[in-house]
């Protein structure tokens, strides 16, 4: 018998008619680590707040959802609240108490558990996790992984049956994001708890899984294996086959639909790539790489802008820059160079508190560096006054877009945003109409903005931004929590302002974008620039720090950055070889 | 035993101590039996509304939101540490008044000045902020919470004319008024009109600031606070039940 | 976390119970000796907890609000026999002059013990104790110490990423700044409680509503929280009966007298020095333990 059920489910927000889940069939058996996935929008976020009663949103529905063979409506609320644990998207907004002890116990608390109980369990939850040492912490002391750790520790003290995670290493760096859905891999192995997760991390989810559900407008798609799913998708043309593991990609490139066991991890990917190659009776001897450099997307514009402006000196130059926040704390940049020359869409990549953002407050007059030279826009951002630096066309879209919005819908706080540059209330309002159509915001300007997805929010921040007129566009981490579509049109839409003679520099944590999309990427570690290069150049470069295509190609394809590279290098092959 | 028992049970308690506390106090004076009498009155006075909230067991939406609420408070009387008495507390305390009633004002308000001095230090002024802070959120729930919710915010300009008229007075008076007072009762040992007079007097300046504070605060955020309050009501159901 | 010091680590029940006597006594007891005492108690605490780093910022105020206090009295209060001489044509009385003394006295000691308090007391103990007598209440004061300083960092962001469109709240004319503050402030105030629907979810989902909640506290109570409890309490106890029962008495106006000196009132006020002094003595004791495991090593 399954766990939880879901049948026939079609729902529809509170004033609006169009369904958001439409008939909508789920059965999660007990034990399984189920992973729901589909583009942002399509349905998944409500489908697992129909999974308890507490967390059911308003609107019409018809079907059912069962817990444990009743219907959920049927099951007390404190059954509901002790057997399905649910973890929310943002770390910071769940945590309700100040204590780290004080939150592990608090759902036991509303149980009405006794004191000598709730030690009890509170002990063995804090021991499983090691959250031993920052048992007595502030939670304000946390680092993000750390907090949504604890919000996965604070629902298994109620030892729940069934663990829903939606989307829960969203606003986490990768490496916390891994140690995560890691944690949850091992008590679903350890502890025999059903977990049902949407991820957008795929690569990272895909192995761990036993099963992969797709939706799409509000339909399931497609409900499978890892390894199968691949083709499932492939058959129906579904486009989440592009979001898919570069391994299952590969796969499905050379082999079509036909794999019935695609692979979905790195390692399995490598051995189904030396199989292939195996399979290949001249890849044993090769040496030099067929041409690669008809390069698709990749790498592309970096040749054309910088053809076009290689006489400019650098709009950014960093010298030998020394930054730290306290007198007496530790150096935060350690003497950082770096140029960036007019019309490049440059990339800074590399761990948490190797100093990319710091460097953009340095960049951005936020910070003054106590050693080291900065020239930004011809200016030197110590020096320059107010805002002579955002006069002369210095614009930064901040990680979090939340930290903007403060009217009733998006086209107001636009307008508000371009108040300073126009006057005039038509100029005003065909300037805003402009940066929300290049943004794509244009269907959302009568809404409000906490009632739009992340993604959508992150445009908006990023009309804001270009309604100062920028000619130098800093953005911090622009992909964070988005899918692989909304990635997608991000870039086409920073690689049109590129187009148009800006010049912009993001930091971010995402290789893959960064090899897809920018014209050059920097490393930073320790405070400085360790490598640069075209993404070609410096992802071929690294073996470690890269996209999942080299490090299923590391050693066997030379120099392949994408998925593409993989299939062309293979073809190339085969052609020669017949 | 229903929670409307044990609130009306309450206010017994509480009215029965208060006339105990002035009679025994009368009846059988001591050194400052003044400041005793009036720090059990306030006291006293608090409890019923406290236990009412507590009584009928608020659901999670209106804790958060009361928390929220409490948090900006303490907050911006700590942001704006280096302006003495220019402190946004008072305008949102009566802002959760307006937006979320009578209740929620006082509680608010007596949040707010008991959890700030937990940075700003506990004394024996505490009880005298935390029970002129409530009374000022609670009477702005009173006078204006009803208009907000049948217009859901502030459409009429005077209606927050009003409203800044009122954060203004309520501030300078019954605010400045009670604190001073506790001040007189914690320095004298008995309440004399010189005294009170002369500390009145010295205060007039602090407390002319922080009404002032009060106006500029409640013009930058009425209307926000009471739109956004409304559109959490509507949109999440706040306060609702499910 | 660790504690301020031995004392600090005590059940906060017993803590908030100490405080309350003796802030109590304090303030509705105005006997010169009982003031007094209680006074150079708080002084010597506060000294040892805050250290004297801490005690030079504290004192300037102290000694202000302590010279208010005795010329208060005087000037405001001409009751008493003993005229001194005339001032602005009112009679200053020897008595007011004591009394504003003793009153000094009081208000001194009282600042001290809540700068002690506020050490000792923190707020977890806070809602250690009154977790179970006002759970709604007390889970708002928890929330409300997560908020404040989540928010602090959050304003810290929103000034940044305002001034990385253009709006600085540093730079520009009076108006221009006091328009970017008031934008931060919006955009702060929105976004707090936009994101509490999260929190509250958060609550929902692990079943905060249901019937019977109970209060779960980190602290144990301990064999020495009850020998603390018995000690504190009966000397508490003896010291209040001392002063109902008029053993312990003082009288100012008209004219100034102190009880009489009987076996009972001096046992009283022992009781009394025990009860002001606990906490250094209890904080010495283990730091003399400390010293003399540490030569042993």
């Amino acid at each position: 018998m399954a766990l939880a059920q879901v049948e026939s489910l079609t729902f529809s927000y509170a004033n609006t008619t169009q369904d958001v889940l439409h008939d909508v069939n789920l059965s999660v058996e007990a034990g399984q680590f189920v992973l729901l996935i589909g583009q942002s929008g399509c349905g998944k976020t409500t489908l697992l707040r129909h999974l308890k009663s507490a967390l059911t949103p308003y609107g019409t529905r018809s079907g059912v959802v069962r817990f444990d063979g009743r219907a959920l409506a049927d099951v007390p609320l404190a059954e509901q609240a002790r057997r399905v644990g649910f973890v929310l998207q943002n770390p910071d907004n769940q945590i309700v108490t100040d204590k780290v002890w004080h939150e592990l116990a608090f759902g036991l608390e509303s149980l009405g558990v006794p004191t000598p109980v709730i030690r009890r369990r509170v002990a063995e939850m804090a021991s499983f996790f090691g959250i031993g040492e920052w048992y007595h912490r502030d939670v304000d002391t946390l680092s993000g992984g750390q907090k949504q750790l604890l919000n996965l520790a604070a629902v298994m003290t109620m030892q729940p049956d069934l663990l829903v995670l939606d989307e829960p290493t969203a606003q986490l760096d990768p490496i916390a994001a891994v140690d995560f859905l890691a944690a949850t891999k091992r008590i679903n192995d350890e502890l025999g708890t059903t977990v049902l997760v949407t991820e957008h991390r795929l690569e990272t989810a895909f192995p761990l899984s036993d099963r992969v559900v797709v939706m799409s407008a509000g339909r399931v798609v497609a409900d499978a294996t890892p390894h199968t799913v691949g083709a499932v998708l492939a058959r129906h043309a579904d486009p989440m086959v592009t979001a898919l593991p570069a391994a299952a990609r590969l796969a499905l490139a050379l082999d079509g639909v036909d794999n019935s066991s695609a692979p979905v991890s790195i390692r399995e990917g490598r051995t189904y790539l030396r199989q292939k190659l195996a399979e290949n009776p001249d890849s044993a001897s090769v040496t030099s790489v067929p041409d690669l450099r008809y390069e698709r997307g990749l790498g592309s514009h970096a040749g054309t802008s910088t053809d076009k402006t290689s006489v400019s000196t650098g709009i950014i130059t960093a010298n030998d820059v020394w930054f730290r926040y306290e007198r007496n704390g530790d150096d935060v940049l350690r003497g950082v160079d770096l140029e960036i020359r007019a019309g490049e869409f440059a990339c800074v990549v590399g761990g948490n508190g190797s100093g990319k953002t710091t460097t953009l407050g340095v960049l951005s007059g936020l910070h003054k560096p106590y050693r080291g030279k900065v020239r930004i826009l011809g200016l030197d951002p110590v020096k320059a006054k107010g805002m002579e630096l955002f006069r002369a066309g210095l614009s930064v879209v901040p990680q979090d877009p939340q930290t903007l919005f403060m009217r009733n819908t998006i086209g107001d706080d636009l307008d508000d945003a371009a108040s300073r540059q126009y006057t005039d209330r038509d100029e005003r309002r065909e300037a805003v109409e402009r940066a929300a159509a290049t943004a794509e915001i244009t269907s959302l300007l009568s809404r409000h903005p906490y009632d739009v997805s992340g993604g959508e929010q992150q445009r908006a921040a990023l009309a804001m931004a270009l309604l100062t007129n920028p000619k130098l566009l800093l953005l911090d981490e622009p992909t964070k929590g988005m899918d692989a579509f909304f990635k997608a049109s991000l870039a086409e839409v920073l690689q049109k302002l590129v187009d148009s003679g800006m010049t912009i520099l993001m930091v971010s944590h995402d290789v893959e974008f960064a090899a897809a999309y920018t014209s050059r990427c920097l490393l930073f570690f320790d405070g400085g620039v360790v490598a640069e290069g075209t993404p070609r150049e410096f992802f071929a470069g690294n073996s470690f720090y890269t996209t999942a295509a080299n490090r299923l190609g590391r050693g066997l394809v030379p120099g392949a950055v994408t998925v593409t590279d993989l299939v062309d290098y293979y073809r190339a092959l085969s052609a020669e070889s017949v | 035993m229903s929670t409307s028992v044990k609130t009306r049970l309450t206010w017994l308690f509480a009215l029965v101590g208060i006339v105990a506390v002035i009679t025994l106090g009368v009846l059988f004076p001591f050194d400052r039996n003044y400041y005793f009498i009036a720090l059990a009155v306030i006291t006293l006075s608090m409890l019923p509304f406290l236990a009412a909230f507590e009584g009928r067991k608020p659901e999670a939406r209106e804790i958060v939101t009361i928390a929220v609420l409490t948090a900006l408070a303490v907050a911006g009387r700590a942001a704006f540490f280096m302006l003495p008495q220019f402190k946004p507390g008072m305008a949102i305390v009566i802002l959760a008044g307006v937006g979320l009633g009578r209740e929620s004002g006082f509680v608010v308000g007596v949040l707010h000045g008991f959890i700030s001095n937990f940075i700003f230090g506990q004394g024996p002024w505490t009880p005298w902020q935390m029970f002129s802070y409530a009374l000022c959120g609670f009477l702005a729930g009173v006078f204006f919470s009803r208009s907000a919710e049948r217009h859901s915010g502030f459409s009429s300009p005077l209606q927050k004319t009003l409203l800044i008229i009122y954060g203004a007075l309520a501030t300078f008076v019954i605010y400045g008024l009670l604190v001073d007072s506790a001040s007189v009762l914690i320095w004298s040992s008995e309440f004399t009109w010189s005294a009170a007079r002369a500390i009145y007097l010295s205060g007039i300046p602090f407390n002319a600031v922080h009404a002032f504070a009060t106006a500029v605060f409640l013009t930058l955020l009425s209307t926000l606070i009471v739109e956004r309050l409304t559109r959490l009501k509507t949109r999440y159901g706040l306060f609702q039940p499910h | 976390m660790r504690d301020a010091d031995a004392f600090s680590s005590l059940h906060p029940a017993v803590l908030f119970g100490y405080f309350v006597l003796i802030v109590g006594v304090n303030v509705v007891f105005m006997h010169p000796l009982v003031l007094g005492i209680s006074f150079l108690g708080a002084l010597a605490y506060a000294a040892y907890l805050v250290r004297w780093a801490g005690l030079r910022k504290l004192l300037p105020g102290l000694l202000i609000m302590m010279v208010i206090a005795a010329l208060f009295n005087p000037i405001f209060n001409h009751r008493g026999v003993t005229m001194l001489f005339y001032w602005n044509d009112n009679p200053i009385t020897l008595e007011a002059i004591i009394y504003g003394g003793v009153a000094a006295l009081m208000i001194g000691s009282v600042l001290l013990w809540f700068v002690s308090y506020n050490k000792v007391m923190t707020s977890d103990k806070f809602l250690c104790v009154f977790g179970h007598v006002v759970p709604a209440l007390s889970l708002i004061f928890a929330m409300v110490l997560r908020f404040v300083p989540r928010y602090f960092a959050q304003a810290k962001r929103i000034a940044a990423a305002q001034r990385g469109i253009g709006r600085d709240v540093a730079s520009g004319s009076w108006y221009a700044r006091a328009r970017h503050g008031s934008a931060v402030l919006s955009i702060m105030l929105t976004w707090a409680l936009e994101n509490a629907v999260d929190t509250s979810d958060s609550m929902l989902a692990r079943g905060y509503g249901l019937p019977g909640r109970t209060a779960y506290t980190d602290f144990k109570v301990r064999e020495r929280d009850f020998m603390a409890a018995l000690a504190l309490g009966g000397s508490g106890l003896v010291v209040v009966v001392a002063i109902v029962a008029g053993v312990l008495h003082a009288e100012y106006f008209p004219a100034y007298a102190v009880g009489d000196w009987s076996v009972a009132a001096w046992l009283a006020l022992g009781a009394w020095m025990l009860i002001c002094a606990a906490p250094l003595l209890l904080g010495l004791r283990e730091e003399a333990v400390w010293r003399s495991l540490r030569s042993n090593l």
